[in-house]
């Protein structure tokens, strides 16, 4: 595909957040849209993630992000005339406190999300082993349950994302790299790629892992570091675990996905910052021991893969959204720390109502880049 | 080199043959398996235990020569054609090698054809001594008389057809496709319900779908598809749909992006890796 001299915006990653905002954006009329990926769609965080989608976050604005969220992708196969399927599953997210302090934080949360629509309840161990009967109860003092979270496929939405996009005309750019940014008299100007040069007064960035360089190109020092994450997977077993169970402090998501796998994941604050996807033998350990003893049944299950990918992280585990205040026409739309896959319709959302000039939706003007400065920042500890 | 091209290296093969005196005494298996996918059928078929029972089904089937008759049971079974009866003992300068043959039509004893090394390049006439199907051998298995000497390297055969060998143009390069002559059906192509994944059960049609609708690299087809992420990691289905975008875009096979390989290699329990284990 040869590429376009200029375009009115250019989107730079092709995950499901770079998608979802050309999708939203062209859907309300914006023509000449070009999404730049410099590998294929859905290349990093995105198709490396957990998959997971709840509404059970301790940030009032992760919570109602969340919200707006689930309820399309509920719709998302209709709205974007997807032929294959997002494979969406409500099946719940149980969330375990391994001690006092963390159980009196989840009440605050309920109490949060209650205020805001959610129907998250607080539950005994007891009462959460009803739900997931292979748990070891002794492991956790209470725990938290959404029946409205779940998890849906990362290749296929972001697809669906894709082939809508392109319908409505967007220009899907993939082997595309970008390797400047031009910015005249604090103005977008346009973007240089390993393609060619694009004229344009708008650039998101949506690069995930690669949003703090994308950032220096422009000229901006962006507030974000890049850690590696891994997950492994099991073969598929007969259904045995309905529900994402996941532990903050237990540092856990563990979850069975519809195919029967069972597919875990764990943070480690020792890794370094930097870019690498590698899978290491340390995490195979820590996951396997923390697994097998919340839920000793998975002890004879087979691991057949891991791999890892980014969590683009912030101060406060939320993410940055809208323009950089010296540099006009540029849009950022990163450090989802973790969970920009499943805010992905918000995401949409929120930059294309920036862009466009529209009152928020949600009201998210203080996800700016300017509150690390101002120091107005609201800490998001339900992060794994 | 196996991966990409599928064709075995000398060191393997030398891995896999048993020893100068048991292949003087007679008839054995050779077994050229060389990727741990599920599948073991010759393991379970041998009556005579000469392939030890596998623990778990991706590992590789093991031999034990000795307790091996040359039966070709497990020959006929093998679903990768990957296995081989061969008789070293007749003393003649000539050995014979039972061959797997899933093309139609069979061969006939008596008939001679042009026996081919692993890369599908002619090596000598060969003269067709047996032809054995049954139900305990499903896949037919061609067996023919070849020079001692060359017994190692032949692997396959072509019927001679009109005195020529119709495969000299596809000898350098295993991807290049022989084009069928009008009204000639292309044999090589393989059809659309051909299971290229078999952990995942994705057939080729799938794979060639995704392939027209402009994915382009293995790693693109597996995540849409989910081909290749089952227990075998894309060992099996891997070149075969770097081998089919080939095909299918014309880019040479060299060029197109390989999936990415995960560990672990092996499907272990989660309690292998436990500190109390």
């Amino acid at each position: 595909m040869s590429i376009p001299s200029s375009a009115s915006v250019v989107i730079v990653g092709g995950g499901v957040s770079g998608c979802a905002i050309a999708w939203t954006l062209a859907q309300k009329g914006v023509k000449d849209i070009v999404v730049l990926e410099k590998d294929t769609l859905a290349h990093g965080s995105t198709g490396r993630c957990g998959a997971g989608v709840r509404m059970q976050w301790g940030a009032e604005r992760n919570c109602q992000l969340a919200q707006f969220s689930i309820d399309f992708f509920e719709r998302a196969n209709d709205i974007l005339g997807y032929e294959r399927d997002i494979e969406f599953e409500q099946t719940g997210y149980l969330i375990v406190a391994a001690n006092e302090k963390e159980a009196a934080q989840f009440k605050k949360n309920v109490a949060l999300q209650n205020s805001l629509g959610i129907p998250s309840v607080y539950l005994t161990p007891e009462e959460a082993k009803d739900i997931v009967p292979h748990i070891d109860t002794s492991q956790f003092v209470a725990a938290t349950f959404c029946p409205k979270d779940g998890h849906l496929n990362p290749f296929h939405t972001t697809e669906a994302y894709a082939l809508a996009a392109e319908r409505l005309g967007v220009t899907i750019l993939k082997h595309t790299k970008v390797v400047g940014i031009e910015v005249e008299n604090g103005k977008i100007e346009a973007v240089n790629t390993t393609q060619g040069r694009i004229a344009t007064p708008i650039v998101v960035n949506a690069a995930g892992g690669w949003s703090k360089e994308i950032g220096t190109m422009a000229g901006i020092d962006i507030p974000i570091y890049v850690q590696r994450h891994q997950i492994l997977v099991t073969e598929p077993l007969e259904p045995v675990l309905t529900p994402m169970v996941m532990g903050f402090s237990y540092n856990i998501y563990i979850q069975q996905v519809p195919h029967g796998s069972i597919m875990m994941g764990r943070s480690d604050d020792t890794e370094p910052f930097d870019l690498r996807v590698t899978s290491g033998w340390k995490f195979l350990e820590e996951m396997t021991r923390t697994c097998g003893t919340l839920l000793p049944y998975l002890r004879s299950a087979k691991i057949v893969r891991q791999w890892a990918g980014h969590y683009c992280m912030t101060e406060d585990a939320q993410p940055i959204y809208g323009p950089v205040p010296g540099v006009e026409g540029f849009y950022l739309a990163l450090g989802f720390s973790g969970h920009g896959f499943m805010l992905a319709p918000a995401t949409g959302q929120m930059i294309s109502e920036m862009i466009l000039g529209e009152p928020l939706t949600i009201d998210v003007s203080d996800l700016d880049i300017g509150r690390f400065e101002r120091r107005e920042l609201f800490f998001e500890y339900s992060v794994v | 080199m196996l991966i990409r091209t599928g064709i075995v290296t000398q060191v393997l093969i030398e891995k896999a043959l048993p020893s100068p005196e048991r292949r003087a005494q007679g008839p054995y298996a050779m077994i050229e398996c060389f990727q741990e996918i599920p599948c073991n059928p010759c393991s379970i078929s041998c009556p005579f235990h000469a392939i030890l029972p596998m623990e778990d089904i991706n590992e590789l089937p093991q031999l034990v020569p000795e307790l091996c008759t040359g039966c070709g049971i497990c020959a006929g079974v093998c679903p990768g054609l990957a296995i081989f009866i061969i008789d070293e003992s007749k003393g003649d300068e000539k050995g014979l090698i039972s061959i797997p043959y899933e093309f139609s039509p069979l061969p006939q004893k008596g008939d001679v054809v042009m026996a081919v090394d692993r890369e599908g390049n002619p090596v000598e006439e060969a003269q067709v001594i047996r032809v054995v199907q049954s139900k305990k051998i499903p896949t037919p298995l061609v067996t023919l008389e070849v020079s001692l000497s060359k017994i190692h390297g032949i692997r396959f055969f072509q019927p001679i057809k009109n005195e020529e060998y119709i495969g000299d143009d596809r000898n350098t390069n295993p991807t290049t496709t022989v084009e069928p002559k009008d009204g000639e059906e292309d044999t090589l192509e393989m059809a659309d319900e051909t299971i290229a994944c078999r952990c995942e059960g994705i057939t080729l049609g799938d794979i060639r779908r995704l392939i027209h609708e402009g994915y382009t690299t293995v790693d693109e087809i597996k995540r849409i598809s989910r081909a290749g992420m089952g227990p075998c990691q894309a060992r099996t289905c891997g070149p075969l749909i770097a081998q089919e975008i080939a095909r299918m875009t014309g880019v040479p096979i060299e060029e197109v992006d390989p999936s990415l390989h995960r560990p672990p290699t092996k499907s272990l329990p989660l309690a292998f890796f436990m500190e109390d284990n």
